[in-house]
């Protein structure tokens, strides 16, 4: 027997037909119907796209279904092994960046939030906003001109004083792509990524601050024991939520990378995109597979992130 | 009441964007339209034919086409901004006056550095072209695929064989082919020679006829870098060469940006001795990164060459600021001769430019296999549709006469004329300004289009290299500067053809991964210093066992 619902006053609640239910609210349903045609065209009808990953698909002549063979050609045939490196680099280098950028935001809120000139912190505040807004494409003229190993070189010329054969061709060497990668990151993303911390500072209760100074405690103390424990909660919001994305990642590294580096580089996404477009005659269900398998993958740390988020904050991100 | 009023109106402007969202795609539409429109109005009369099983086979005079799609490259430099549109409108008069009813091209011009994959997309969507243009590793991929129409008979009996000049050149397409021509190349292929910057050359005193070997070549760029070429006071701050890549290795023939380094090695699959090998794992190719690395070691050559492209390196050696230029740089010949001396000029450099004989060790410069002209064939087991588009487009492009100086020159009034005028060329500039008079009835260039201050070179067709002549009434119509003639001249007294590119299934399967290996292998060799062995062997591991099936397809189909 269905459990009935049974008001506070113990008078049995009967649920009314769906069909009811639907036609007394039937000005909202009304209103959500443009929006579940829309999200049902533009994100799930797209998605029966997937099904070319079991098929070898190419630019002429119809799709044929082939099963697993694009996955055996990605786990373990051809293009296992610039597959699987592409797929370490991806999950090092997002998780490395996301490390990194989400602690300098920490440290920057902090010093922008310790900063008594309002001006000044203003004017620090939009500079450092600003990266943010430029393309990815921008950034990387920007820097492959600083870094240039050619004698026009800025930062060559600044280290070595013209000294041309010594000149360290950074965006193009094994050792130095990574560094410079994260430190690309960090001027551009690490403005943006005070905001929110910015904001959990300015919600920090001003009491705790005077208790602190009542008990004597120093400038360095007070952001130790007060501002960093307040952060916290937001820091490992923001963590898990970033979590979740690491899989996608491309621009940063299509600009800046070459074949040089593809060792410590190469991400899947730029994998698939060699595969897809470097190709006169590519094999889309062989792109879609990889693209595919990606997705999984994020699937799962997005389902981890919320386990993580539930465990820690005590309610999911989904 | 006034909530399902809201409600009503939510809805209703939801719907509204909804809809005009899908405007855009409407208006996308004809192009993927148009050619199933074609297709639509053309497979009707095949269908009819083979309804009429006791009608003979329908002729190409009988077919009504209406329209031809074409795709197309950066090689059609009768751009949207520089009269396309008259271009277009004088094809469509000119040709539905020679076929008697009207037809109309329809130009779609993809963006040149990103043709492979736009193409790709167009053939993905659905939407095939009715003639469009491959370069010769694009052909070969494609020739497998059955979407090319054979079109063997028609060339051989087109109009324009009674004045063919280099039957060799659609032989050699033939050739791939297996004997059967699926495409035509309406010029010869063109490669690149070596240029030197002569004030350059004068400024650390060589003379450019004493560079006959690799030592002379070598010993000339390190001059370049080690000296002071541009003459602004300090020593070492330029390159002796640059390129667009050490190894070009998704387009044949890969090697052609750095011909001095490379010599007598073929690093792609080729024919050798009627066997196919891999160029690639050959003790030539080895030799060639170790001159590579050993010039990347020195200095000599522009580190960027590992990331340039073409746009990238030609930019920086004709540069305003020449301190971190090169002074040698080979490209294409002919019409880019006058090109890079333009572009010299227009920067304020020295605009004289040397062209250096091949070096010994190199021999001849590569002339490369020709971008090909196909026609997409129905696949309706009709050669109408097909016959029709040959003789509308093929025939008229290579007419000798109006049609051919339309894809060689361009619009008559836009890009050439033979009325009476004159004009200036930099007129601002008193140094670089430049008078042109012309009489009536002289044909001449006009200024470009989209910049006055340039004379117009060519459309499509460079004249020097196309296959056919033209017809004695057209003869007068034939203007190349004297550089492009000099530089076409030069280059085909010092040429040798490019090895034919393979035709394989599994090689097309494996075309991305085996580029991928390549440019992995040279990078690490010439920027990492990696030993070339060591390099090799990573190379073979990688994708050595897809090489070993791919040449085992092609010696066996031998």
């Amino acid at each position: 027997m269905a459990k009935q619902k049974v008001s506070k006053s113990g008078i049995v609640i009967r649920k009314k037909p769906l069909g009811i239910r639907i036609w007394n609210c039937r000005g909202y349903y009304l209103m959500f119907l443009p929006v579940l045609i829309f999200v049902l065209i533009f994100y799930y009808w797209p998605m029966l796209g997937v099904r070319f990953a079991f098929f070898d698909y190419k630019p002429v002549g119809q799709p044929k279904f082939i099963g697993m063979a694009n996955f055996e050609k990605m786990f373990t045939g051809l293009g296992a092994q610039a597959f699987w490196t592409s797929f370490r680099n991806t999950l090092e280098l997002s998780v490395i960046k996301l490390i990194i950028t989400t602690l300098a935001s920490v440290i920057v809120s902090v010093f922008i939030f310790e900063m008594g000139n309002l001006i000044v912190k203003k004017v620090l505040q939009t500079v450092i906003y600003l990266p943010h807004f430029m393309s990815w494409a921008v950034v990387a003229s920007i820097f492959s001109l600083f870094l240039s190993p050619s004698s026009t070189g800025m930062v060559n010329n600044m280290i070595f004083h013209g000294d041309t054969t010594k000149f360290i061709y950074f965006l193009a060497d094994k050792a130095w792509w990574r560094p410079i990668f994260y430190i690309i990151n960090l001027w551009k993303e690490t403005g943006w990524g005070t905001i929110i911390f910015l904001a959990t500072l300015s919600g920090i209760n001003p009491e705790l601050y005077e208790a602190a100074d009542i008990d004597g405690a120093s400038r360095m103390q007070k952001i130790r024991y007060v501002t960093i424990p307040a952060l916290m909660n937001t820091i490992i919001t923001v963590l898990i939520l970033n979590l979740a994305k690491v899989m996608n990642m491309f621009e940063s590294v299509f600009v800046t990378y070459n074949p040089a580096v593809y060792d410590k580089a190469d991400v899947i996404s730029t994998y698939i995109y060699r595969q897809t477009f470097a190709n006169a005659l590519p094999n889309y269900g062989y792109s879609t597979a990889v693209g595919l398998f990606k997705s999984l993958v994020g699937c799962v740390l997005v389902l981890f992130c919320n386990w993580l988020s539930k465990k820690t904050r005590g309610r999911g991100i989904i | 009441m006034k909530r399902k009023l809201l409600a009503v109106v939510l809805m209703a402007a939801m719907m509204t964007s909804l809809v005009a969202c899908g405007g855009s795609g409407e208006a996308a539409a004809p192009a993927a339209e148009a050619s199933e429109a074609t297709e639509a109005t053309e497979a009707a009369p095949a269908e009819e034919a083979a309804a009429e099983e006791a009608a003979p086979a329908e002729t190409a005079g009988e077919y009504a086409l209406d329209k031809i799609t074409m795709v197309v490259d950066g090689t059609l430099t009768a751009t949207v901004d520089s009269g396309q549109k008259e271009f277009n409108d004088q094809w469509d008069a000119y040709v539905s006056e020679k076929l008697g009813h009207d037809i109309h091209l329809d130009i779609q011009q993809q963006d040149h550095s990103g043709y492979v994959d736009a193409v790709g997309r167009i053939f993905a969507s659905g939407s095939y072209p009715d003639v469009m243009i491959m370069p010769a590793s694009m052909y070969t991929q494609y020739l497998n695929t059955g979407i090319l129409w054979d079109m063997t008979e028609a060339y051989d009996n087109a109009d324009f064989q009674s004045r063919m000049l280099y039957p060799e050149v659609n032989e050699n397409v033939k050739a791939i082919g297996g004997g059967k021509l699926y495409g035509i190349a309406p010029t010869y292929g063109n490669g690149c020679v070596t240029y030197v910057k002569k004030a350059w050359l004068d400024n650390v005193e060589i003379d450019p006829s004493t560079i006959k070997t690799f030592d002379d070549y070598y010993a000339m760029l390190k001059a370049f870098h080690e000296k002071d070429p541009d003459g602004n006071g300090t020593d070492g701050d330029t390159y002796g060469v640059i390129a667009a890549g050490y190894l070009k290795s998704d387009e044949a023939p890969y090697i052609n940006y750095l011909p001095e380094f490379w010599q007598d090695a073929y690093p792609a699959i080729y024919q050798k001795d009627g066997t196919w090998i891999d160029g690639f794992q050959e003790q030539a190719t080895k030799d060639a990164l170790e001159r590579l690395h050993q010039a990347y070691v020195d200095g000599v050559i522009d580190p960027l060459t590992l990331t340039a492209g073409t746009k990238d390196a030609r930019e920086k050696w004709f540069s305003n600021d020449q301190t971190g230029s090169a002074g040698v740089f080979t490209y294409w010949a002919g019409t880019w001769y006058q090109n890079l001396t333009d572009s010299l000029s227009k920067n304020d450099v020295d605009s004289e430019i040397v062209e250096i004989e091949p070096i010994a060790e190199v021999g001849a410069y590569i002339n490369r296999e020709a971008p090909v002209w196909v026609i997409i064939d129905d696949g309706d087991g009709d050669n109408a549709r097909e016959q029709a588009i040959f003789d509308a487009f093929f025939e008229t492009m290579l007419d000798g006469g109006r049609g051919q100086i339309l894809w060689t020159y361009g619009a008559e009034d836009v890009h050439w004329s033979t009325k009476a005028e004159s004009f200036t060329t930099n007129a601002d500039d008193p140094e670089k300004k430049k008078d042109y008079e012309y009489a009536d009835g002289e044909f001449h260039l006009k200024q470009s289009p989209n910049d006055p201050n340039t004379v117009w070179k060519k459309n499509h067709l460079d004249p020097a290299l196309t296959i056919v002549s033209m017809s004695d009434e057209f003869s007068d119509f034939v203007s190349t500067t004297s550089l492009a003639a000099e530089g076409n001249a030069f280059f085909t007294a010092h040429m040798k053809d490019a090895p034919a590119s393979p035709s394989s299934a599994t090689l097309t399967e494996a075309a991305g991964t085996i580029k991928d290996a390549k440019d992995v292998m040279v990078s690490s060799v010439i920027v990492d210093g990696v030993d070339v062995d060591t390099a090799m062997e990573t190379y073979v591991a990688t994708v050595g066992p897809i090489i070993e099936q791919i040449l085992a397809e092609l010696n066996s189909a031998e």
